[in-house]
């Protein structure tokens, strides 16, 4: 009944909008948000003006009611649960811009290179630019760093490969593109946390250079490694394909992409080795040479 | 009991193993100058002379403390591997089996985030540096490719390691075969001679 009569009330704001501040409701009575207010949008920019100014320990609903220039009775109508849910939406704004600017960058991406460079740019450039990110980092690193370290960034870049991964697809095997999308997260988290002094992935021409250097080559390689010993890293639950077949179907794309001519352009016994046997050609073998014991 | 000169390094060294011993059984934030005091046998004085800032100093020196042992023990766990390949590989699979392993670590991670991540991150440049230093005599011995600058790639390697074994992602470090796939496809594919499709200058 609970449910049903929140879900009501939500109807009704919908038929109400654009009248928030006259609902004879107590605002926050079923802890449900008014996900329709016109102003949570408002809302959530106020607060990123008063995290670039105060960081989130002195910001107050009183000053994001006030950046905002609405009464507090609307800021709550709009998050009920009030500071921590306008946190909560502000992560997931930024979040949802970063991905929306992203996702252009690499939709009109015309080739491989081109969409790694335009989506680490955008991405470093858009984490850069950020200035309430600029003050937490500054002034209280631990809520942001709490996002970046092990577990929490093991979510952090299962959610950002999963975006760009289908991008990628385009050019190569959803699980090839799963990996690549979670290897270009990592580079950008990498420089982002700790900037280089010589490479800048502001700079189109820095990353450029990375990517043409140590990301291309590592993708070419990964692509003939892949068929013969097929690790399931498909980002998606459902839909997964044999990563042998869709390995083979995508095998002319990425090549075409490719500026080299490709060592193996099937996953043929003769022509892709198996990396437990040859994982690279100009190496020696790395279970029967070394002298280890440690992992076996 | 109170020593009168200057705290010696083995001092500090004992006060900083008895203040790690506290933290494993306390916690970071319940972990006083008289906890590491009474545990490493000495009075709260020489604390103070050997980590004059107190708690707060005494909290960033046992991360840190602790961080460098850890990465000690992957030295002593790769130092004697013969190639660039071998170095990534098993320093990987070590560190990332050690991580997992540390039931410190995880502890304080786990309730603690605040308090250890940002000593950490500071923790994190100077491993990655020391980390580059390392792999350059290896990526000297086994030959950079064409229009690779060592020291930009040690970087780059360095940075990679950091973040495969503090988040492996859709990796299974303990598979060596993914490793090896992991360092020799993925990684080094750019960075060493005669990778097998190297760009053309």
């Amino acid at each position: 009944m609970a449910v049903k009569g929140a879900a009501l009330r939500v109807v009704d704001a919908v038929t109400v909008g654009g009248r928030p501040a006259a609902s004879p409701r107590p605002p926050s009575a079923d802890g449900a948000p008014d996900r329709s207010s016109p102003h949570r949008l408002a809302v959530v920019d106020a607060t990123l003006a008063c995290l670039a100014r105060h960081g989130t320990l002195k910001t107050t609903v009183d000053d994001i009611a006030r950046e905002a220039g609405v009464s507090r009775a609307t800021v709550y109508r709009a998050f009920p649960g009030g500071r921590e849910e306008i946190l909560g939406a502000v992560v997931d704004t930024e979040m949802a811009r970063l991905f929306s600017a992203l996702g252009v960058t690499l939709g009109e991406s015309e080739d491989l290179g081109q969409a790694l460079v335009g989506g680490i740019v955008e991405a470093s450039s858009r984490l850069r630019g950020h200035a309430a990110l600029a003050y937490l980092v500054e002034h209280e690193p631990d809520v942001v760093l709490g996002h970046l370290a092990f577990d929490e960034s093991n979510r952090l870049l299962g959610t950002a490969s999963r975006f760009v991964a289908p991008f990628l697809a385009r050019w190569m095997s959803p699980p090839e593109a799963g990996r690549v999308a979670e290897w270009a997260t990592r580079i950008v988290l990498s420089y982002a946390i700790s900037p280089s002094e010589t490479t800048d992935l502001c700079d189109p021409a820095h990353t450029a250079r990375l990517v043409e250097t140590f990301v291309l080559p590592g993708i070419r390689a990964l692509h003939s490694a892949v068929p013969a010993r097929a690790i399931d890293i498909t980002p998606f639950a459902d839909g997964r394909r044999s990563s042998l077949d869709t390995a083979s179907i995508n095998a002319a794309s990425l090549d075409a992409a490719s500026t080299t001519p490709h060592p193996s352009t099937a996953p043929h016994p003769s022509t892709a080795p198996h990396p437990s046997t040859a994982p690279h050609p100009s190496t020696p073998h790395p279970t029967t040479e070394r002298k280890s014991g440690h992992d076996h | 009991m109170t020593p009168t000169g200057p705290p010696v390094p083995e001092t500090r060294q004992r006060i900083l193993e008895a203040t790690y011993t506290c933290v494993a059984r306390w916690g970071l934030a319940k972990t006083t100058v008289e906890d590491a005091a009474r545990e490493a046998k000495v009075s709260r004085a020489t604390v103070y002379r050997a980590f004059p800032g107190g708690r707060d100093e005494l909290i960033t020196a046992v991360v840190s403390w602790a961080t460098v042992e850890f990465f000690a023990r992957l030295y002593e766990e790769v130092h004697d591997a013969v190639s660039l390949e071998e170095v990534m590989e098993r320093g990987i699979a070590f560190a990332h089996r050690s991580i997992l392993e540390h039931d410190v670590l995880q502890r304080v991670m786990q309730t603690e985030p605040e308090t250890l991540l940002p000593a950490l991150t500071v923790e994190s440049n100077r491993i990655r540096q020391g980390i580059a230093e390392f792999l350059v005599p290896y990526l000297r011995q086994r030959g950079v490719a064409e229009g690779v600058d060592t020291g930009e790639a040690a970087d780059f390697l360095a940075r990679m390691v950091l973040s495969y074994i503090s988040a492996p992602g859709r990796w299974d470090l303990d598979d060596p075969v993914q490793v090896a796939q992991l360092v020799r496809a993925e990684l080094l594919a750019g960075v060493v001679a005669a990778a097998p499709s190297a760009l053309p200058p």
